[in-house]
């Protein structure tokens, strides 16, 4: 239990625009659809490209 | 008594080379350092301009000499100096940094344009990258802006606040204390909405959790300290103000990540601002220290909704105490006005929203998102990144320690729209995205206007074969016999407002020191 009191702030709506694809789950609009797909295939292909050796070469040198 | 909180943000960059070898990390820096100073027309016949390195005094300690180190630093010819340093006409540094290309952004007043200056030192990376590319064609070489190379090591995204001098020596060094109880508190809780995100734990962290919210908490080790790549500290203290020392001095922050959610820089930037200037003005009263603040801090990153212990007893979420800073900086805002900080209404309403969204945020016990109601995951890195790494996780069903989730988490931020796995989220529609490209390209070029930077900014684009040294809080010309000094130790002055004439009138160096000679007597 906090023992900080803590302030509600007022309920903002969200404003929508047009061109948002939104996370939310339920009704999936084939727009968004479509972009999710895009961002796979796009996933698939940096782990294709990237390939099993990646993490070995990515060690770094600390900077200051 | 407070002042404007001039911004600056230092920025390693992550380099990965296949390829090419015996390239070595330092030599690809270099190499891309000065593709870019060439592309700028910086490396002409006969320039002769070099970072001044000393007003650099990297061991020396805010506290005083017992806490420094004896020895000093390190002598370099003009010829490596040139090889590691690009000094810009946007006003910010480019260089190499031990094995990293390195982005230091000019100074800047207002957390929108740092952001911009900080995306646009992006853009600056992988111009050099592609004109590399062309000298290296055969060469794959990467860049990221993160914090973590998931094999133990971490780098920096170090942010550096102008403060008052007084205050500062009264918080970190005086009275350290007060900073245990205000600001500590603000800035090991501010990760919630700071943080980038990261797969599983690494380094030192007693936290095994399979994602952190934050890359460099675990990385804490101790309050304050000089140290930068070991026994890291939450308030750095290296004496180094690049600033009249009398009346300005330097907060340098290196906890904090690299965000690449312009929402989340934005935040971050803003709040700190706000949150120093109440410090300054002795607005913030309470006492939130922690119990054990090296502890809170990782236990906040590997769950930001945890209950933390404060030295009194009580128990308080991150969320909860942030939502007081806020709730402070609301009461300032209407009694002090927040005179200093640009867009102080955005910043407050961005730090509500981000409050509200992650006190609604549910994960599971197995950090899925459960319910996200106001897309926080839009607007805040660590918490974009780990719907990404679950929606990929649970469609191929990966255990969390599977290595391909450490790629996604490295990919993320790699700059690069071609592979980078932010800007694919972003191309998609999939972030809340805060700047104008218009403000980026320009960034790109010109240097801020309200700030010192556009005085070295335009010395630099206009008469970059005169200039000597350059420095934060210097100019130097090299006018054949002399050599002139011009210094900018105050960040506030050099701005447009200043001097655009001067710059308009004067055709070469000597002019424009005459003219500011002129004026000043005059």
């Amino acid at each position: 239990m906090a023992a900080i009191q803590k302030t509600k702030q007022p309920k903002k709506k969200k404003v929508k625009k047009e061109d948002e694809v939104t996370f939310a789950p339920g009704v999936v609009s084939e727009e968004k659809k479509k972009r999710l797909k895009k961002l796979d295939e796009f996933i698939e292909g940096v782990l294709q490209e990237a390939g099993e050796e990646f993490l070995d070469e990515f060690k770094q040198i600390e900077g200051e | 008594m407070s002042i404007p909180k001039v911004v600056g943000i230092e920025q390693e960059y992550a380099i990965k080379i296949k390829g090419e070898d015996g390239l070595s990390a330092f030599d690809a820096s270099c190499m891309l350092v000065n593709a870019y100073a060439r592309k700028v027309g910086l490396r002409e016949p006969g320039m002769g301009m070099i970072w001044d390195y000393g007003h650099e005094t990297p061991y020396q300690d805010i506290r005083g000499q017992l806490f420094g180190k004896s020895t000093g630093q390190e002598i370099i010819s003009e010829e490596e100096n040139r090889l590691i340093n690009a000094s810009l006409p946007n006003g910010a540094r480019l260089y190499t940094d031990h094995a990293h290309p390195e982005y230091s952004t000019p100074e800047c007043l207002s957390a929108r344009e740092t952001v911009a200056c900080d995306k646009a030192g992006e853009r600056i990376l992988l111009e050099g990258l592609r004109l590399m590319n062309e000298i290296l064609p055969s060469s794959e070489i990467a860049l990221f802006k993160n914090n973590i190379d998931h094999q133990g090591h971490s780098y920096g995204c170090h942010e550096n606040y102008l403060m008052e001098a007084e205050t500062h020596e009264d918080y970190l060094v005086s009275s350290p204390q007060k900073a245990l109880e205000t600001l500590i508190p603000f800035l090991i809780t501010r990760q919630i909405f700071t943080g980038t995100g990261k797969v599983g734990g690494a380094g030192t962290g007693p936290q095994k959790t399979p994602y952190q919210i934050s890359q460099r908490a675990e990385f804490m080790e101790v309050l304050f300290g000089l140290e930068t790549m070991y026994a890291r500290s939450i308030i750095n203290t290296r004496e180094e103000h690049h600033a009249d020392k009398k009346r300005f001095r330097r907060l340098h922050l290196i906890l904090g990540d690299a965000n690449m959610c312009e929402f989340a820089g934005f935040l971050k930037v803003g709040s700190t601002q706000i949150v120093l200037q109440m410090i300054e003005d002795g607005f913030i009263i309470e006492d939130f220290t922690f119990k054990d603040p090296l502890n809170a801090i990782k236990q906040v990153s590997a769950r930001f909704d945890s209950q933390v212990e404060l030295a009194d007893g009580r128990k308080s979420t991150a969320m909860e105490l942030q939502r007081r800073f806020l709730e402070r900086a609301k009461e300032y805002r209407k009694i002090k006005n927040v005179p200093h900080v640009p867009e102080v209404d955005s910043i407050l309403e961005c730090w509500a929203y981000a409050l509200e969204g992650l006190e609604e945020l549910k994960l599971s016990s197995d950090f899925n998102l459960e319910n996200d109601p106001m897309e926080i995951k839009r607007r805040l890195d660590w918490v974009l990144k780990l719907w990404l790494i679950n929606r990929y996780r649970q469609g191929k069903n990966l255990d969390w320690d599977h290595p391909k989730l450490r790629v996604l988490d490295l990919q993320y931020h790699n700059i690069d729209a071609r592979e980078g796995i932010f800007y694919q989220l972003q191309d998609q529609g999939l972030t809340e995205n805060m700047l104008d490209d218009t403000e980026i390209t320009r960034s790109v070029w010109e240097a801020p206007t309200d700030t010192r930077a556009y005085f070295r900014g335009k010395c630099i684009e206009k008469f970059p074969k005169e200039i000597r040294l350059v420095n934060w809080e210097v100019m130097s010309f090299d006018q054949g016999e002399i050599y002139r000094m011009v210094p900018l130790l105050n960040p506030l002055k050099g701005t447009r407002e200043q001097f655009q004439e001067v710059f308009e009138k004067s055709r070469d160096s000597r002019e424009l020191l005459a003219l500011i000679e002129a004026s000043s007597t005059g």
